[in-house]
């Protein structure tokens, strides 16, 4: 039976991977992935070991979790290339833990007839703990045509997407902080109260560019005099 | 305590064969049962040249570098807080790759119980034309100790 595939015609930004439960971590499980990555660190193989250093246990890997999250994303985009993966570990990964693997589309872009989707991914253990969160990229194609194309060795389907994510909430600029360079040069004792009270106000008024410049300069003053 | 010397120190290239029982083993591991990782005439109809190594597959690499030597702290004393890897394509079965491990930072930043030591560590695999395969980073704390 040929594979199903994931296509980027079908995806939309907000859509949610469905929720994938893994077994609970064994002791079996921990041997068999230190056989697997060929990584025999005593804390998750060693239970004398790992309570001789005041672990309850031996602990798992964080990155077993992070290969749970790449079958979360493999599963779903079939077909589908991971061209990067980052997660953050937030918490120890324990035996006995049961984790829920989740995610959800945040962005997809087409440019050039090549196809992009970003995904935010995250695990929960069974106490609904954050354990693990990260972002993938994939690569996939536009359509069954678009695939075909590609493998009858035609130029790809060209369909130009703009980031969805950039499109419905535009990052706020950083805010300026024309004042600091000001300040600083004379380390005085004085100003130090006076200083954050003047900044506050100009960051808020910041973000309409083109009022910026004199409602920061007309507002300093007043605030100083204040 | 880390080395601070450490930055910059690479390890020399080491050569990884992906085998196919290397991958069935690790997706065995994962309790992944994604036929791309298993079966070559699946793997190659969802796209790929032949099996597939998991996303995460890289990580078996890296145990190659031994920590104490690239950072002067033992592997059971450092806790992984941050991964990252990027691909210039899968990662198959049959792919002889060179692996190297740099250490690209040593620094400390604060923590909830004072200062912590971070030491990022930068893996590169390359074919063996040198065209680059993936790209790896690892962020690891020192894990605070009853010594300490």
């Amino acid at each position: 039976m040929p594979p199903r595939k994931l296509y980027f015609e079908n995806v939309r930004v907000g859509d949610e991977l469905p929720a994938m439960a893994k077994a609970p971590i064994d002791r079996v499980q921990l041997a068999r992935y230190a056989a697997a990555t060929n990584d025999y660190n005593p804390l998750n193989v060693d239970e004398p070991a790992a309570k001789a250093i005041g672990m309850p246990s031996v602990v798992a890997p964080s990155t077993l979790g992070l290969g749970f999250l790449g079958q979360l994303v493999t599963d779903w985009a079939r077909g589908g290339q991971v061209k990067k993966a980052q997660a953050r570990f937030t918490r120890m990964l324990w035996p006995t833990d049961t984790l829920v693997c989740k995610g959800r589309v945040s962005d997809r872009w087409g440019e050039g007839g090549k196809y992009f989707v970003e995904l935010d991914v995250w695990a929960e253990n069974q106490k609904g703990e954050l354990v693990v969160r990260g972002t993938v990229l994939l690569k996939v194609f536009y359509s069954f045509e678009d695939e075909t194309r590609f493998r009858t060795g035609q130029p790809p389907l060209i369909v130009t997407v703009p980031r969805q994510s950039i499109l419905a909430a535009p990052p706020p600029p950083p805010p300026p902080r024309p004042s600091v360079g000001k300040g600083k040069p004379k380390p005085g004792k004085a100003p130090a109260t006076k200083k954050p009270a003047a900044k506050k106000p100009a960051a808020k008024k910041a973000p309409p560019k083109k009022a910026a410049k004199p409602a920061t300069k007309a507002s300093k003053p007043a605030k100083k005099k204040k | 305590m880390l080395d601070r010397s450490a930055v910059g120190r690479t390890t020399p290239p080491t050569l990884n064969e992906v085998e196919r029982g290397a991958i069935r083993r690790f997706a065995e591991a994962l309790g992944d049962y994604n036929p791309i990782y298993f079966d070559a005439e699946y793997a190659r109809a969802s796209g790929y040249s032949n099996v597939a190594a998991p996303p995460s597959f890289p990580i078996s690499f890296a145990a190659g570098s031994d920590l104490r030597e690239l950072v002067g702290v033992p592997a059971r004393n450092l806790l992984l807080g941050e991964v990252s890897f990027e691909y210039e394509r899968p990662i198959v079965a049959g792919d002889r790759l060179l692996v190297t491990s740099r250490v690209s930072e040593i620094s400390d930043r604060p923590g909830p119980a004072g200062r912590v030591e971070v030491a990022v560590i930068e893996d590169e695999g390359r074919d063996e034309e040198g065209q680059i395969v993936f790209r790896a980073r690892r962020s690891y704390v020192v894990r605070a100790t009853r010594e300490v």
